[in-house]
């Protein structure tokens, strides 16, 4: 289970924002999976459960308005270039556009953040991420949809055209 | 952005699914024939497939080393304070009615009879608030059979790890040392165990700590009687249970008007510190010390406690006859 607790980090700081808070969500994430663990059946998808637990968490956490205000806050500060660390070749058009859809995902409503970062980061089927969200695997794909719909609008918007986003 | 199509906004779901490879082969060729014609969703398509590619970039993108292992040693941390606090439980089914049965990292730490079927609700586990339970998996199952065989007199020892955590104090805890150096066939006072733990006139405060004895069964406060062998009390009322617990074990009891009793009569009696055991009717026994004796159901039982036949009564000659 432990072995889990990189990628679990990794996803928990990519929809939170804010490191200190993705990593009490991540130990959090585990003390509860700890005392459940006994009542999982043998054959349970062990890492989609924890997604499953940390994303309830996320979501909670995001739950009132103020929190949200507040992470978008930091999303604007991030975006005038403090806070959350860019990759290192953000001076390149590729690393310009990398950071910018950071900032569209970490903007976008907690749904479609957490349905995106599970499928193209983490690489969830739609079966699983339906089970972290508690929605229809059909949904949590027009989430997905949603999300790179609103990249792409963002992009086109800052006129970084599609063939200066490639390698 | 400007305005497409009608027939290209409905195609913009497969357009993405297309663009990041997750369309069925019917949606994919739907769209290919579509962009060979639409110039805008040509583009729109393009730019799915290198936000598509710029995003699989951030598969690769670690945590820092150094942050990840401070992560690591916080979670390490309190994963160990959550282990020794942790106490794992199930509700065992038993001839004496449900039984919860809770371990921690120690050993068991509560072997509890639960009035009715509520489970974990009606339990003391849910009393102590500075305990964190939850629900135990396979692994209590073979506390669940060593229980059974004890109760069904197929296993004389239950030989577990115990975890005097849940004892209310220091006394409460000598109580329950003392009660389980009691061997299995046998039966002793509350008097004895007080004079035992060296509080010989503590005799109301042991029966009191024995009542509130979280470890049922495994400390066998069911072996503990009054001084003239009246079982006195054990759960609340339950004198029945006590009387049954003894009677798998061999220990005989008769039911009077009012009480019942070790029949002490039919047993083997073994005074403090001797090193000889007798027949009750012994001459050599002085009768106002029997309530501070251990009684022994059989001549095995007593003879394991590594002491020999009195040369008196020859017990070994002359066997109590039942």
């Amino acid at each position: 289970m432990a072995a889990h607790h990189a990628e679990i980090l990794r996803y928990l700081r990519r929809v939170t924002a804010r490191a200190a808070e993705a990593d009490d969500l991540s130990q959090e994430t585990f003390l509860r999976a700890y005392r459940a663990i006994g009542g999982l059946p043998p054959d349970a998808n062990v890492r989609a459960w924890l997604f499953a637990i940390a994303t309830n968490l996320a979501r909670n956490h995001f739950r009132g308005e103020s929190r949200r205000r507040a992470a978008q806050a930091a999303v604007r500060i991030a975006g005038g270039g403090g806070g959350r660390e860019v990759a290192p070749d953000a001076e390149t058009e590729f690393g310009e556009a990398r950071a910018l859809v950071d900032r569209v995902v970490m903007a976008l409503p907690p749904k479609q953040r957490i349905a995106f970062t599970l499928r193209k980061v983490h690489d969830l089927d739609y079966p699983a991420i339906a089970e972290s969200l508690q929605c229809s695997p059909e949904s949590a794909r027009a989430n997905v949809f949603q999300a790179l719909r609103k990249i792409r609008l963002e992009l086109e918007s800052q006129h970084l055209a599609g063939t200066e986003l490639r390698r | 952005m400007s305005a497409r199509a009608s027939a290209c906004l409905e195609l913009e779901p497969d357009l993405i699914a297309a663009a990041i490879g997750e369309a069925p082969p019917s949606a994919a060729g739907r769209v290919r024939d579509h962009i060979d014609a639409c110039r805008e969703c040509r583009g729109a398509f393009e730019r799915y497939r290198a936000i598509d590619g710029l995003v699989l970039g951030l598969r690769d993108e670690p945590v820092p080393a150094d942050e990840l292992e401070a992560a690591r040693a916080g979670l390490r941390a309190k994963l160990a304070d959550l282990r020794s606090r942790i106490v794992s439980y199930r509700v065992f089914t038993s001839p004496l009615g449900p039984i919860l049965v809770a371990r921690s990292e120690q050993g068991v730490t509560l072997v509890e009879y639960l009035a009715r079927a509520g489970g974990i609700a009606v339990s003391r586990l849910r009393r102590a608030a500075e305990e964190d339970a939850m629900e135990g998996g396979a692994e209590m199952d073979a506390l669940h059979r060593e229980l059974t065989e004890y109760l069904g007199g197929r296993r004389k020892e239950l030989g577990w790890p115990l975890d005097l955590r849940l004892a209310g104090s220091d006394f409460d805890r000598a109580v329950l040392q003392a009660t389980g150096a009691v061997p299995y066939g046998a039966v002793t006072s509350y008097a004895r165990i007080a004079a035992d733990i060296g509080r010989p006139t503590a005799t109301r405060a042991v029966a009191q700590a024995l009542k509130r004895n979280p470890l049922a069964i495994a400390v066998p406060c069911h072996r503990i009687v009054g001084i003239a062998g009246d079982l006195m009390g054990y759960v609340g009322r339950r004198i029945s249970l006590k009387q049954h617990l003894l009677g798998v074990e061999g220990v005989p009891t008769v039911e009077g008007p009012s009480d019942v009793r070790v029949a002490r009569q039919s047993m083997y009696v073994l005074y403090p510190g001797d090193d000889e055991y007798c027949v009750p009717t012994c001459p050599s026994l002085t009768p106002a010390r029997l309530g501070m004796a251990t009684l022994f159901s059989s001549r095995r039982g007593v003879e394991g406690a590594g002491v020999s036949p009195c040369t008196t009564c020859r017990p070994d000659l002359h066997p109590i006859r039942r």
